[in-house]
Formats: structure tokens, C-alpha cells, sequence
């Protein structure tokens, strides 16, 4: 395209950038007088759009020519096509008015017969991904990657954008599906494909652990193919290195699943984990080879650590990581020290790391700050009570000459490791105190919150506390967060040492005084709250505390005036009950988790894979391992930082008289979603594929040690067809099947098995993993109230029969169909029937899941979505609010339900509202929706 | 999971940026700039290859007078990346035959497509050369 290399060499001559600005703008009017002309060939359209992509990312910007994008996508030029879809995923936000005609391009496309426009298509999709296309695309797109015809470039492709799209919108996608069918995949003869689907499979890994779980027993197979057995091609070897990428996706799957069970299994690994150590003894010359070598082997370290299986190699592994923290290369030195961490997390005895622990102080002075992060990190996680003294105070002596970025992560640290690890209390204190006057000015206020909290919490920390502070208080100079700790620690206990040498009541109010004059508002704040407690603990410098106070009276700042008046008042009021009664002493802090691990783990939080572990040591590590191998992989970090909400108590406002109100508020919440969830796992688990099911067709109802059930429905109101699979997961063949179901109420809701189906279709036996199916067709009658039940009968060899009796999620919601009605309709028939009063269902449900971010909200509209309304978009004026309307179709008649759903992320707390034109449908579909709240 | 790729010259001028996650148009302004000034301020010979960047990593490399960037997730593997932008390098290199800034100013439309044959969605997708490099040969006789 001559024109466009001709206009960028013009710009790049542009002497100034007013020069440049001018240019671009002739060009800009140039190009809109070109679009509007209607003779407009493509090859014109094409090199016009390539001269607005390049002035859009020169930064400037560019409103229009997505019209002719999508012109461009629509050609049956490859060129044109590929830069059509170029400008699409440049120019478009996904809120464009013309992404739909793009979605519709791509569903053509993707069905091209050149193999080559349906890989346009794909890159396309992964380069936008937006909601619409995982709606309407992603059965497409899991049709190209498994279809045999489909050529390489295309699974690749497919996979990847799948990955995008579960990854954007895991609710969109149905994983569940079909994650069964592309496991297999994992051995694919192309290395490109494996390597593309072992991408996919990590995600789906984490979201869905039981239906991935043959993805293991592929990993270490082909594993074996490449590492042992030397079965590659040879387009696949980098610099000597056997397709180091897959083997290092590889190794980091299999860190998503537990240690293999069987013993061929493990020696397998281990084998491979050994040849791999084996090979990398030899340190190659050239850069590269060594580069790749090594990412593999820190990988299988890291696969080895997890899998834990071999004591033998870990020592080993100790070993080589120790040769690599003082290698010459600080690539290796840096990831040495990583590494080092991963095994601090997990190993039983720090023996074989403290071994190096002078090394890895000494990587705290390396000359490349990337380095002395990791080596902050590992001492942060190889540190017991052994040597927590020696680690504590070598950190405090660096924290002066620490990089200003690097401060505020070391004081976090070292205030979580002293607290963790303090066996005596006078350590405790002189450390905390060290630490705010070294690097208050560089950490957030949770760590003398958090001071403040402990010495509340230990009685018998606080004489010595009161003294440190007197001390720090007539120090020369004072940092301002020790000022505010040790006004604090005085207000709070100073009585405690008011007959000591020095240290009066006088003593101690001319400390504070002395300090006061120099301190910032906030830290007088807290200093003026000091002095009313004076008042109430030392009535004989009552005189003395007033007159500081009725200075304040007139402060300009208004928190502090306000301070100084109130207490001013409360001081020379009359009558004696009152003034105790406001000073009292604060109570100790209900334990929590400390602000300050919350405050460092949202620093690793942002990860698309979730880490398989987090710096900072065993305790941790283990903690996390226990939650994930519980629930959902999702739930584990949302439970960290539920469970690690700011600290809300007086410290926030500086005093105690702002604080206690806000502490019982912030808790209410969360405690109370926490006690309404049942205990037994297996319950809740069963409970939540009931809740699924509520507003999803298709998907898992039960799934046990023996069977397991799916269910598939079809709506058509009144009528629809229920699909109930059984599948045999025991190792024996089940047999005497028998599948049932009854309704509560047959005149309200008929349930038989589908017309056609004899119940001889059920199999006499059902053998290990194969499944059997039954369909039962359902008319809604009238509305009813209660789910009807599913009788699921067999014997495993040799044993009583066993009878299973589930609910199955069929309710009166389930036949509703989405109406779409204008606002001002929905408006006038949300009033008329709140009027009449009779038909309202509403619940105030815990929702401490719904953060901020757009997810949980999207979760929420599928959700409602997905119970048969239609949303009606605008209606709200809270733009997070969602309304919906659905008619619920029965044999009897037809019911309206409108919807309304408030959440307020901020309370943690969601209000759903329900209208209907008969009360029982409101009530069913309210508690439908509770019960998916209740066990998301 | 790669968030972005940069290429940068000395002075801090992008030729190449790819996104795969959502920024905003100020957002991803402000990052060109900070990551210029965190990676150019590094000592080449001897500090790493890595470099803390808000919550993420950049792994970079220069090759004469640009940066490759690229930014990943704290738990990705660094060097696997190292790697990747060498291979990605070799890939250009002999795509346009001794490659230099110009032909990435002159052809950044191409650079997107050489890129979308390798890396997808933020993850690697294919790893040969030579398969990387006669599929865009096919793609570029196309019409």
C-alpha cells in the first residue's frame, strides 16, 4: 500500500509535533470526504483504514471508520478481511454499535470453506472476546476444535479463544458441556495443538477439577513422549531443547492436581522430574539453550515441590537451588531465590534452606532490585521462631537503605513475622516502635492500627508499652506514626505507670504537648483524644488538660475543633457519670485476621492462573491447600479477602469516640451468610447443583461416590421435557436400575416418563463409566408449590440395594418465558401490583460474593436471565439495579412476574423483590432466587 | 497469562503494543510510558531479565536499540517468556530479512498478524519456526 507508506514517511518528517498534528488532521478530513464518496473500491478502503489504525495508535483519536471496518470484514478479500478485523479489535469498544454486525460476520466466517478465513475468524474472536460472542459463538468455535476436517491452525486457534472466553465469561461458556470432550486432546500428535489445549485445560483445571481429571494421566503421558522417550519432530526443538514450552505448561498443569494415586503413576513422574534434573547438570553455553533448560527444569522444581511425594529428590532440589541463589547470572540468582520461596512454603524441616540463610541476607544488597525482592520474599517465608530474631533485625537494618519502593512491602513484612513469632513482649514492642520511626512515612496506617490492636489485646504488654512510649514521646525526634501509637497506648493505660520515676501525669501530658506542635492533623486528632482520657484518668492535671483543649476551640480544621469542644464540654460538665462512661477504656479488639495480611496478599492476587502458592511460609501455604482442595478453586480467594476486611475500629477516624459504632457493622454480614450455610460439604455442594439448576437447564444434580446424575431440560409452557442421565462412577457395574419420579401434587404438576420410552430402555446393568438415560415430560397443570422428586434405585455387586432421593429442579419458575415490555409499561405494572399488596415476595439477602467489579453483576444477570425474564435495560435509575419481566405459563392460566434486584456490593447485601399476578409464583420464584444466593 | 506486549525504542517511542486484557485509553497511555521508564533505567549487563511492575512482571530483552516487553502474571514461568521474545525475534527477523524499527513502523499491520500466528488470547499457541514462518509465507500469497 504505497499511500500509506508514503504518509507514515511524512509524519516521521514532521519536525514538530504542531507539524505533525496538522498533517494528521488534512489527513483525517482528507480520509471523511473519501468515505462518504460512494465508488469507494476496497483496496481504498483498506489502505484508508490502515492510515487511521496507524494515527490511532500514534495516540490520536479516532471516532469514526468502524462503518467501513466492517465493510472491510465483509469482503471476500483475504487482505482486506484480515485488516477489516485488525480495525475491529483496535478502534471498537465493546459496547460498539456495530459489534453485532461483526458477531454476525464471525458466525459466517466461521463456517467459510477456506480454512484460512475461519482462522481470521477465530483470531478475531480471541482478540475481542466480547459477552456477545460467548453467548452466540463458543458451541461454534468447540465444533471447529473437535471436528476431524478441521486443520491444525484451526484447533490451535479455537482452543485459545475458548480460553479467552472462559476466562471473560465463565458463565457464558457452559464449560461443563463440553470440557469431557477436549481433555483427550492433551495427546494430540501436533505439539502446536497440545500446547494450545494444555493452555485451555490449566484454566478449566481450576473451575472444574472433577470433570478435568483424566487431564492429568494425559499431562504425564505426554510428558513421557517428549522428555523420555524422545518423540518429537524436530521443528519443535529449540536450541537442542525439545519443545520447552509444552513441557513447562506440562509441568504447571499437573501443579493443578493432587499427587497421582497409583504407584505406576508416581514412579512415571518422578522418572520424569529425575531425567529432567539429570539433563540440566550440564550447564550449555549457549544463552538460549540454557535459558530454555532452565525454565524447565525450575518448572519441574516447582511440580516436584508440589507433588511432595520424594524426599530424596526435594533434598536434591535444596540442593541445586542453593548452587543457583550465588550463580553469576541474575536471571538464575533471581529465580533461585523464587523458587527457594515455593519450597519454604511446603518443605517440613527450613533445615536445608537456613543453611543459606547469610547467602540470601546478603541478596538483600544485590545490585538488581528484582533480586533483593525475592530475597525480601524468602526470608519473609523461610522464617520460624528459630530465627525470627536474626531475620527481623537484619531487615530492619536494610529498611534504611532499602529502595523507597521496596520499604513499605518490608515493614509489612516485618510487622506480620514479629507479631507471628514474638515470645517476649518487650521484643514485640521495641521492634514495632523501631519500625514506625524507620519507615512510617513509607507504610499505610494499617501497621500501627495494628500495634495499637495487639497492645490492647495483651495485658501484659502494656506497662512495658506505656514506657516505650513516654520514651519515644521525649525522644529528640518522634516519627509521626510513633506519635500517634504511643498518644494512643497512653491515653489508654498511662495510669498504669504514673507512679513510676519521671513519668507522672504531668510528665506525660508535657511529653505529648511537647511533640504535639509539630504533628500533622491527623496525628493531633489522636492526640486530643489522649488528653480528654487524661481528664478522666488524672483528675489533678484536669486544669492543665482543659486549658490544652480550649486552645483546639478555635482550630481552623474542623474534626479537630470538633474534638476539642466536645471533649472541652464533657470535661467541665456537671455531675460525675458521663465523663467515665465516654473515656472508658477502649476493649480489646475482637481477633481477626490482621489488616496486614490482607494488605499483602492483594498484592499477588492479580493473577489470571491461580498461584499454587503464595510467599510467605507453611502456615499459609497449608491453609490455602485445605481450602482449595475443598471448594471451588473461585471461592478460596474471595474467602481471604471477605475474611480480611479493613480494620474498621477507631483507628480509622484517629480516636476511639468515631470508632466502636462502625466495628459490629462491617462483621454483621458476614457472619450472618457464614451461619446460614449448611456444614456438612456434601450437602452444600448437592445444594448448589439443585441452585444451578434453578436457573441453568442443563448441568451436574448430584454427583457421588457411585453415581452421579445430570439433568437436561426443555421448556415449552406448559409442557416440557426433563432429560435425567445416570452415570456409573463406581469401579463395579451397577445393577436392578431404577429411575423415578413423582410429583408432590399430581393435579397441579404431571410428570411421566416421555411418551415412546418403555422402561425396559433402562439398561439391566450399567457398566463403570458408561451412562444411561431417561426422559420424563412434564405439564404444569396448575401452580404448584413443592419440586417434585427423583427415585434413583441400584445395587453394586454384592451389596443392599440403594434407593437415592433427590429434588429435581422443576418449579413453577421453570415455566416462565421472558417478556419484553417498554419502561413506562414495566413501571406502570410494578406499581398496580405493589398496590394490590397480596403478590409481593421480597428478601434482603447476604451477598458478600457481588464485589464492585463488573463480574459478579454479570453473574447476576444471568442468573435473572437465566430464571425466564427478560431484562429490561434503563428502567432503573441505579444502573447496577436489574429489573425483568416473565409470564409463568400453567394449564390453568397465565401469570406476569416482575422482578427487581438491588445489590449493594458496599453492605454486602442484595434486595430482591418479587411482583406476580398470583402469590404463590411470586413466592416460589423469590425463594428460587434465594436458594441460588444462599449457595453461591 | 501474557496482559501485554510492547516494543519500544530508546527514546521511549512504542512500535509494537498488543493487549490481551481490557485498559483504558489513559490506562494504557500511562503504562507505555511507565514501562519505558522501568525497563530503560535498568543496567543491561547486570541486573535480570525481570522487573516487578504493579501487581504483574515485565520480562524484556533488548535487541539493539529496542525493548521487548512483555508483561505477565507474577506465577508465569520468566524465562519460558525470555524465550518466547527471542523466538519471536528470530520469527520477524526472518519474516522481513534482517528485521529493523523501520519495517515494524512501516508494516505494523503485518506485525499484528506475525504475532496473532504465535501467541493467542495471552498464551503461546505455536512454538516452531518453521511452521510459524511457511504459514505466513501461505498467508501473505493470499489475495
Amino acid at each position: 500500500m504505497k499511500g500509506l507508506t508514503v504518509f507514515i514517511a511524512d509524519l516521521r518528517k514532521c519536525r514538530s509535533h504542531e507539524d505533525e498534528e496538522k498533517r494528521v488532521n488534512k489527513e483525517l478530513a482528507n480520509i471523511r470526504t473519501k468515505f462518504k464518496e460512494p465508488s469507494i473500491n476496497g483496496y481504498n478502503r483498506k489502505k484508508y483504514v490502515c492510515k487511521l489504525l496507524y494515527m490511532s495508535l500514534l495516540g490520536y483519536e479516532v471516532n469514526f471508520g468502524h462503518r467501513e471496518a466492517v465493510e472491510l470484514v465483509d469482503s471476500t478479500k483475504y487482505s482486506e478481511k484480515q485488516v477489516g478485523y485488525l480495525a475491529v479489535s483496535l478502534l471498537m469498544e465493546d459496547e460498539s454499535e456495530y459489534l453485532r454486525a461483526v458477531v454476525r460476520a464471525l458466525r459466517r466466517d466461521m463456517h467459510d470453506g477456506s480454512e484460512w478465513i475461519v482462522c481470521l475468524a477465530l483470531n478475531a474472536i480471541s482478540n475481542i472476546g466480547s459477552r456477545e460472542m460467548a453467548e452466540v459463538l463458543t458451541s461454534d468455535i468447540v465444533v471447529q476444535l473437535l471436528s476431524p476436517a478441521a486443520s491444525m491452525f484451526i484447533k490451535k486457534k479455537a482452543a485459545l479463544c475458548l480460553l479467552r472466553l472462559v476466562r471473560r465469561f465463565p458463565e457464558a461458556v457452559k464449560a461443563h458441556q463440553w470440557v469431557g470432550r477436549i481433555t483427550p486432546y492433551l495427546g494430540h500428535r501436533d505439539i502446536g495443538v497440545t500446547q494450545s489445549v494444555a493452555s485451555l485445560m490449566t484454566a478449566l483445571a481450576q473451575q472444574y477439577p472433577e470433570e478435568t481429571r483424566k487431564a492429568a494421566s494425559f499431562a504425564v503421558r505426554r510428558l513421557k513422549s517428549l522428555v523420555i522417550d524422545n518423540e518429537y519432530t524436530l521443528d519443535y526443538v529449540y536450541y537442542k531443547v525439545p519443545a520447552p514450552w509444552l513441557q513447562i505448561k506440562l509441568l504447571r498443569l499437573l501443579q493443578y492436581y493432587p499427587a497421582p494415586e497409583s504407584s505406576e503413576a508416581r514412579s512415571t513422574l518422578l522418572s520424569i522430574l529425575r531425567h529432567i534434573i539429570d539433563v540440566s547438570q550440564d550447564v550449555p553455553r549457549e544463552l538460549q539453550q540454557m535459558n530454555a533448560q532452565y525454565s524447565i527444569l525450575f518448572e519441574a522444581i516447582n511440580l516436584g515441590i508440589h507433588l511432595d511425594i520424594d524426599q530424596g529428590l526435594m533434598q536434591e532440589c535444596a540442593v541445586l537451588l542453593g548452587r543457583f541463589i550465588t550463580s553469576r547470572e541474575t536471571n538464575v540468582r533471581y529465580l533461585g531465590l523464587e523458587t527457594m520461596s515455593h519450597l519454604a512454603a511446603y518443605i517440613d524441616r527450613l533445615d536445608s534452606i537456613k543453611a543459606y540463610q547469610g547467602v540470601i541476607v546478603q541478596s538483600l544488597r544485590d545490585r538488581d532490585i528484582s533480586v533483593r525482592r525475592r530475597a525480601l520474599d524468602l526470608l519473609y517465608s523461610m522464617c520460624d521462631v528459630e530465627n525470627a530474631k536474626a531475620i527481623v533485625s537484619e531487615l530492619l537494618r536494610h529498611m534504611a537503605m532499602a529502595d523507597v519502593a521496596l520499604r513499605e512491602e518490608m515493614a509489612l513484612k516485618v510487622a506480620i513475622l514479629t507479631e507471628k513469632f514474638a515470645t517476649e513482649y518487650g521484643w514485640y514492642v521495641d521492634v514495632m516502635m523501631r519500625l514506625v520511626s524507620l519507615a512510617g512515612d513509607h507504610m499505610g496506617d494499617e501497621v500501627w492500627h495494628r500495634i495499637v490492636q495487639v497492645i490492647l489485646g495483651n495485658e501484659e504488654l502494656q506497662v512495658y508499652a506505656c514506657k516505650i512510649s513516654l520514651q519515644t514521646l521525649k525522644a529528640p525526634v518522634c516519627h509521626e506514626s510513633a506519635f500517634k501509637v504511643s498518644a494512643y497506648v497512653l491515653g489508654e493505660f498511662g495510669h498504669l505507670i504514673a507512679n513510676a520515676a519521671d513519668s507522672a501525669p504531668i510528665d506525660q501530658l508535657k511529653a505529648l504537648q511537647s511533640k504535639m506542635s509539630s504533628t500533622s492533623h491527623s496525628a493531633r486528632a489522636v492526640a486530643l483524644t489522649t488528653v480528654g482520657k487524661f481528664i478522666n484518668l488524672f483528675p489533678e492535671i484536669k486544669t492543665l488538660c482543659l486549658r490544652v483543649l480550649d486552645r483546639y476551640r478555635g482550630a481552623l480544621d474542623a474534626e479537630l475543633q470538633q474534638r476539642a469542644c466536645e471533649y472541652y464540654a464533657l470535661g467541665t460538665l456537671e455531675g460525675d457519670e458521663l465523663l467515665p462512661t465516654v473515656f472508658e477504656e477502649m476493649p480489646p479488639f475482637p481477633e481477626r485476621q490482621s489488616a496486614l495480611m490482607s494488605r499483602l496478599l492483594k498484592r499477588e492476587a492479580n493473577t489470571e492462573d491461580q498461584r499454587t502458592w503464595v510467599v510467605g511460609g507453611r502456615e499459609i501455604n497449608r491453609e490455602r491447600r485445605g481450602v482449595m482442595s475443598g471448594a471451588a478453586s473461585n471461592d478460596s480467594r474471595e474467602a481471604v479477602e471477605a475474611s480480611a476486611m479493613p480494620v474498621p475500629a477507631a483507628s480509622q477516624t484517629g480516636g476511639p469516640a468515631g470508632g466502636s459504632t462502625a466495628a459490629p457493622k462491617a462483621d454483621a454480614p458476614a457472619a450472618s451468610s457464614a451461619s446460614e450455610l449448611p456444614t456438612d460439604p456434601s450437602v452444600a455442594k448437592s445444594m448448589r447443583n439443585y441452585a444451578r439448576l434453578l436457573w441453568e437447564n442443563d448441568g451436574i444434580l448430584f454427583d457421588g461416590e457411585e453415581i452421579q446424575v445430570g439433568v437436561m431440560a426443555q421448556y415449552k409452557p406448559p409442557g416440557g421435557r426433563i432429560g435425567v442421565f445416570l452415570g456409573n462412577r463406581a469401579t463395579a457395574p451397577l445393577y436392578n436400575i431404577s429411575i423415578t419420579a413423582r410429583a408432590a401434587d399430581g393435579t397441579q404438576l404431571d410428570i411421566q416418563p416421555a411418551a415412546g420410552q418403555e422402561t425396559e430402555q433402562i439398561p439391566e446393568s450399567l457398566m463403570p463409566l458408561a451412562q444411561a438415560r431417561v426422559f420424563f415430560d412434564v405439564q404444569c397443570k396448575h401452580v404448584f408449590g413443592a419440586a417434585p422428586t427423583l427415585h434413583i434405585g441400584y445395587t453394586v455387586a454384592g451389596s443392599a440395594p440403594t434407593v437415592s432421593e433427590l429434588q429435581l429442579p422443576v418449579t413453577v419458575g421453570h415455566f416462565m418465558d421472558p417478556v419484553t415490555i417498554s419502561v413506562a409499561d414495566f413501571f406502570a405494572r410494578w406499581k398496580q401490583l405493589g398496590d394490590s399488596g397480596i403478590a409481593e415476595s421480597q428478601h434482603v439477602l447476604p451477598s458478600a460474593f457481588l464485589t464492585k467489579d463488573a463480574a459478579g453483576l454479570e453473574w447476576l444477570r444471568s442468573v435473572v436471565g437465566g430464571m425466564g425474564f427478560a431484562l429490561i435495560q434503563g428502567a432503573d435509575p441505579e444502573p447496577n439495579n436489574i429489573v425483568g419481566v416473565g409470564i409463568a405459563t400453567t394449564q390453568a392460566g397465565r401469570f406476569g412476574c416482575l422482578v427487581r434486584v438491588e445489590p449493594k456490593p458496599a453492605h454486602g447485601l442484595t434486595r430482591v423483590t418479587l411482583r406476580a399476578t398470583n402469590a404463590e409464583v411470586a413466592r416460589s420464584i423469590g425463594s428460587n432466587i434465594k436458594m441460588v444466593f444462599e449457595s453461591k | 497469562m501474557i496482559r501485554f506486549i510492547f516494543v519500544q525504542n530508546r527514546q521511549g517511542k512504542t512500535r509494537l503494543e498488543k493487549w490481551y486484557g481490557s485498559y483504558g485509553d489513559q490506562e494504557k497511555q500511562k503504562l507505555k510510558a511507565e514501562v519505558h521508564r522501568t525497563v530503560a533505567s535498568r543496567d543491561q549487563k547486570h541486573q535480570s531479565n525481570f522487573v516487578e511492575f504493579h501487581n504483574n512482571r515485565i520480562v524484556y530483552r533488548r535487541y539493539a536499540g529496542l525493548f521487548f516487553c512483555f508483561c505477565i502474571d507474577t506465577n508465569d514461568n520468566e524465562l519460558a517468556y525470555l524465550e518466547a521474545i527471542h523466538l519471536f525475534v528470530e520469527v520477524l527477523d526472518a519474516y522481513h530479512g534482517n528485521v529493523c524499527e523501520l519495517d515494524l513502523v512501516f508494516n505494523f499491520y503485518l506485525v499484528y498478524a506475525v504475532l496473532d500466528e504465535m501467541i493467542l488470547a495471552g498464551e503461546i499457541q505455536e512454538t516452531s519456526r518453521s511452521v510459524i514462518l511457511s504459514r505466513l509465507e501461505h498467508l501473505n500469497n493470499l489475495e
